[in-house]
């Protein structure tokens, strides 16, 4: 039976919100994502839209319980967006957040590969719009970069699954086998998903997003990323590392890091790496890991973006060196932010601990000692910097006489909100086990799991403590994989760019001076011929004198007469010929 | 802020030691090895949190932080 997609809801209300008053689109944009909300409780496991185009069975939209619970959590993430951006009155925005969302919602339910690029490519252009409406130097290019990386991203995933349906004759989206198209598509989902070297778009383009707009993108495209790879590579080795890999880079490279938005991006590295390993392990305890901390992570990263948002927003600073003593002023915006900061780093009671143990508890099943290990050592470098770093030198740390602006009430209610979700599901972890894809008989809250998690924490914390001098930001920036096509663009720029400018530049001299002597010529074709071919000088007197209004009517009968000869040639060979 | 005295590092570490005994001899199965090792999380905690900010600190001096306008020398330092 068909049935309207979810996605088509956003999309739908992203045309119809520049259509209603302004004062009420930020309080209309919440209705859309609360349809989308009912609508996927009401759709059944199972259900499926397909729609015959050219020679395709496309299926737009298939539901089970792996992508609906990737669905819930996306629904639930731009309504909080939108309810913690309100005070926005930027229209574009909320229209490129409804398309983001509800193209993430497209890829998501996508059951062919066709409806899977096209809602992938929407995605990527509806999202570089929260980067550049920042409206600043430094975000439009950021956005630039980002929108090049991605189109080609896209570009490769074009070029796999055109090389996978002539393979294998099937457009349909399920587990990929190995073959030369499936590492094509595997590309292009690493590259959204950040996983190194393909990641540095990431941490380059979130921080200049604007307040809100960060929020959502903290949330959809990786997790997309996740989503697909779950659906089409579990349980492919390569991935296990990759991910390992990936939580450990993040880690590294937050500890360098002094915009606080851009640490907060190498920790979605850091965090993802979990979800991808967990495909790679490829268990059905490992998708629910991946899913479950795919959720819990778009609450938490949202409500921590919010929070630095918060202070982005009322201080107009994002940097560590020019932050601090917040406390006073801002004492809600950090006690929220640290709600979300336990949550990611796994404290008990908080969303992180009930999902990343998912993850870890996998690994563990597997037998495999390096990586959970390593994973250990993610945890204690997120709690290092998310929950010890940041807060402290943000809110604590040298007093800097900031006089904040006042943070709109819409800002810290869409906080708390999240907040209490992230409060409840680590309260209660049934709430998020319910939804997995597979039954989850793994139970987080023992005592040696309590216990273990708590020393390793505490004694993170002391580590801290001891080496706090050296742990303040310094006013730099880090070198990371954009190295490779931010600094050869000036090159590459005047190579190809400067190069065919300065080439139509002269070209379009040439043409104009070769019309100007033209145009002098034939102002006076009687004088001129005089002159240049009969070498006769203007002081002859018994030359004719030129009237072009005299001589207009058989100039223009010629050209008349050659035109149509012109047209009657054409229309001969067009039509008759 | 004043750093915490050694005494507090020490009392934590025993504090430690003691729940690992407790929780340890009552369980007294072990998946890993490490799980049979006293203090072995609050080790790891403390030691992973050094050798994380070591090596991104060397990383960082030697090779990857530079200027602020690295990309874009014309930009001013705001």
């Amino acid at each position: 039976m068909n049935s309207v997609p979810p996605a088509a809801v956003l999309l739908f209300g992203a045309l119809l919100l520049p259509l209603l008053p302004r004062f009420s689109r930020s309080v209309a944009f919440l209705l859309f994502p609360v349809l989308a909300f009912v609508l996927l409780g009401y759709l059944e496991d199972g259900s499926s839209t397909t729609l015959r185009f050219l020679s395709f069975d496309l299926v737009l939209m298939r539901l089970d319980r792996l992508s609906l619970a990737f669905g819930y959590v996306f629904v639930l993430i731009a309504l909080l967006g939108g309810i913690y951006g309100l005070h926005v009155t930027d229209t574009g925005q909320q229209v490129a957040a409804l398309i983001y969302a509800g193209s993430s919602l497209g890829v998501l339910f996508a059951g062919d590969l066709f409806t899977l690029f096209v809602y992938w490519e929407i995605m990527a252009v509806a999202s570089v719009y929260l980067i550049v409406a920042r409206r600043t130097e430094r975000s439009r290019q950021a956005g630039m970069r980002y929108l090049y990386v991605h189109l080609f991203g896209g570009g490769v995933l074009l070029a796999g699954i055109l090389w996978h349906s002539v393979d294998t004759g099937s457009i349909l989206f399920d587990r990929f086998d190995r073959g030369a198209g499936a590492y094509l598509i595997l590309f292009s989902f690493s590259l959204n998903a950040a996983i190194p070297p393909l990641h540095a778009w990431l941490a380059d383009s979130y921080p200049e997003g604007t307040v809100t707009g960060s929020v959502f993108l903290s949330a959809f495209t990786t997790k997309t990323a996740v989503y697909v790879l779950a659906r089409g590579f579990a349980g492919w080795d390569f991935l296990v590392w990759a991910g390992v890999i990936m939580a450990i880079y993040g880690v590294i490279f937050a500890v360098l890091e002094n915009d606080i938005r851009r640490l907060l991006a190498y920790h979605i590295i850091s965090q993802v790496g979990y979800m991808v390993t967990a495909v790679g392990l490829g268990t059905d305890a490992a998708i629910n890991g991946a899913t479950a901390h795919a959720f819990s992570h778009i609450l938490y990263k949202g409500l921590l973006f919010m929070g630095a948002g918060a202070v982005l927003h009322a201080t107009e600073r994002s940097k560590l060196t020019e932050l601090g003593g917040l406390a006073r002023t801002l004492p809600v915006a950090l006690s929220l932010y640290m709600v979300g900061a336990f949550s990611i780093s796994g404290f008990p009671l908080f969303s992180g601990f009930v999902s990343k143990s998912l993850v870890v508890h996998a690994a563990e099943l597997r037998h495999e000692e390096a990586v959970v290990l390593l994973l250990y050592l993610a945890s204690v470098g997120t709690f290092l910097h998310t929950g010890l770093k940041l807060p402290y030198f943000t809110w604590l740390g040298p007093k800097r006489d900031l006089k904040p602006l006042p943070i709109p009430w819409s800002m810290y209610f869409g906080m708390i909100l999240t907040a209490a979700i992230n409060v409840a599901i680590g309260v209660h972890p049934k709430l998020l086990y319910d939804l997995m894809p597979y039954p989850v008989a793994y139970r987080p809250y023992t005592t040696s799991h309590v216990m273990e998690t708590l020393q390793l924490l505490t004694f993170t914390g002391l580590g801290f403590w001891l080496l706090i001098d050296k742990l303040g930001g310094k006013p730099t920036i880090t070198l990371d994989f954009d190295w490779f096509y931010r600094k050869p663009a000036p090159i590459l720029y005047r190579l190809t760019i400067a190069s065919t400018d300065w080439l139509f530049a002269r070209a379009e001299l040439m043409s104009l001076n070769l019309a100007r002597r033209l145009a002098k010529a034939f102002a006076d074709p009687i004088d001129y011929t005089a002159r240049v071919l009969f070498q006769r000088s203007d002081t002859e007197t018994d030359r004719i004198v030129y009237d072009p209004n005299r001589y207009r009517p058989p100039v223009g009968f010629i050209i008349l007469v050659v035109l149509s000869c012109f047209v009657f040639l054409l229309a001969w060979n067009l039509f008759l010929a | 802020m004043r750093r915490p005295p050694l005494i507090i590092a020490c009392g934590m570490l025993v504090l430690s030691l003691a729940a690992d005994a407790i929780i340890l001899g009552g369980e007294g199965h072990a998946e890993f090895w490490w799980s049979e090792v006293y203090g072995f999380f609050s080790l790891f905690g403390f030691l992973g949190c050094l050798a994380t900010i070591l090596v991104a600190k060397i990383l960082g001096a030697m090779w990857l932080q530079r200027r602020e306008n690295y990309y874009d020398p014309k930009e001013r330092h705001e």
